[in-house]
């Protein structure tokens, strides 16, 4: 048997070079585990192993390069909600000083106060005009106060269905009775111009000469022509001229006109002290209602 | 020259095999690069070569898994060796001809392999050649089709008419 599978091996060179192959191939299957892991060790290490290395450092590239597009992503989403959430904590502290303001107003008559959006500021140099997001048919009429937590804004002007304009008290035709705060002294506020539509400053006029007024002092409304309600903050005296007659009194106004957002339109006065909303009052009738229903039973 | 060509290129399949292939997969299926360069091998260069470059790309494969170290070698000897030898009866230089012979080696070399790997659950196996195995077969034979296609146009005669070219 053996002689003649060597005379056929020798006589097909390519029969014997694949028993040759078949045979280390058994050989290599039959081997010990250990001994297999350590050819597999030796043939990959020495073969593969440098291939190896340059994929994973490929595969990391690519894996850097697909983390920083995913990185990318996520930064530009982030500033995306950091833009959203800084708009809800401005409106969130605008909306807290305004709470602050309903809840520490303290009068001895109680203002009632429609909220409004301000949509639009029409006017140059100037804001002579606010335009609001509420009008007639939300119980606003001509003349009511426009006030905001840091103080009075102006008056309603014009009323439309759902709009109102707001005369504002840098306006050329606006005077407001005010008083010191600190020690009642009564004068006019209005605003001076050094040209049209230049407003140079804001004035206290009629103020007596040697009044005691002094740099830093309030100026509330005094209540006094029924337009607006007393104690509202006007502004705070920024400088004291004396004349031989009057004083000069220059007034910083408290109210930021080209950054309000929201204002509150006066409608109307409750006995009591503080300020309520229309939504405050609504609730206050029903518990009445409630009560008078319970007292009836 | 085309000895020397050809160690590149088993080389390279053997790299390719196990970083490429998985991610090319259609259906689960592969195509298996070992068995076309042994092919080719075969067809260009005769049946010795193709059957220790069988072999050797086997042994090199089987060191990724070495419980079965020296099953690729077996399996890709003896596809080398009668696809090698097969030529002499066929056409060439048929992109169809060069495809079937491409499909039935995949299967061979499937057939051999899985028949041992599955030596213990030999009812497992009709399962994967009919679901993987002749997959595959038609993958490789199709990848067998491109080569060809590349070859024709690159004018590499030892791939589009073989070893007398």
């Amino acid at each position: 048997m053996v002689p003649f599978l060597t005379r056929v091996l020798r006589g097909n060179r390519e029969l014997s070079t694949l028993v040759v192959c078949l045979t280390f191939s058994f050989a290599a299957l039959l081997l010990p585990s250990g001994l297999k892991n350590g050819i597999s060790e030796v043939i990959s290490g020495a073969v593969l192993g440098p291939f190896k290395r340059l994929a994973a450092a490929t595969s990391d590239l690519t894996g850097v390069r697909s983390e920083n597009a995913a990185l990318r992503r996520l930064a530009a989403g982030l500033m995306d909600e950091r833009a959203t959430l800084l708009g809800y904590r401005h409106e969130n502290e605008r909306l807290r000083e305004l709470l602050d303001f309903l809840v520490t107003f303290s009068e001895e008559e109680a203002l009632v106060m429609t909220p409004a959006g301000v949509i639009g500021m029409p006017g140059g140099r100037t804001v002579e005009g606010i335009e609001i997001d509420k009008g007639a048919l939300d119980g606003i009429d001509p003349g009511m106060p426009v006030v905001v937590p840091s103080g009075l804004v102006g008056k309603v002007s014009r009323v439309f269905g759902h709009r109102a304009l707001v005369e504002p008290l840098t306006s050329a035709s606006s005077a407001v009775s005010v008083t010191i705060e600190r020690s009642r002294v009564r004068g006019i506020v209005k605003p001076r111009f050094g040209g049209p539509a230049q407003l140079v400053s804001w004035g206290m006029d009629y103020v007596p000469a040697r009044s005691d007024v002094r740099v830093g002092d309030l100026a509330i409304t005094s209540g006094l022509g029924g337009v607006y309600p007393r104690g509202l903050v006007v502004g705070a005296v920024a400088a004291v001229a004396e004349g031989p007659l009057t004083m000069s009194v220059s007034i910083d106004p408290a109210v930021r006109l080209s950054t309000l957002e929201q204002v509150f339109v006066v409608t109307g006065t409750q006995a009591g002290p503080g300020i309520r909303t229309e939504e405050q009052l609504r609730l206050l009738r029903e518990v009445e209602e409630l009560r008078a229903q319970e007292g009836g039973d | 020259m085309r000895g020397g060509i050809f160690a590149v290129l088993a080389f390279a399949a053997v790299i390719l095999d196990s970083a490429l292939a998985p991610r090319i997969e259609i259906l689960g299926a592969r195509p298996d690069l070992l068995v076309l360069v042994v092919v080719y091998g075969g067809l260009a260069l005769g049946t010795r070569a193709a059957t220790v470059a069988g072999f050797l790309v086997g042994l090199v494969a089987d060191s990724e898994l070495p419980a079965y170290l020296g099953l690729n070698a077996l399996a890709l000897s003896v596809t080398g060796f009668w696809t090698a030898g097969i030529w002499d009866r066929l056409v060439r230089g048929n992109v169809l001809v060069q495809a079937g012979v491409l499909f039935a080696a995949s299967l061979s070399h499937d057939l051999i392999y899985y028949a041992i790997y599955y030596r213990n659950h030999m009812d497992l196996l009709p399962h994967f050649i009919g679901r993987y195995a002749l997959l595959g077969g038609v993958y490789t034979a199709a990848l067998g089709a491109v080569v060809y296609a590349v070859a024709r146009l690159g004018r590499w005669e030892a791939v589009t008419d073989g070893l007398r070219a």
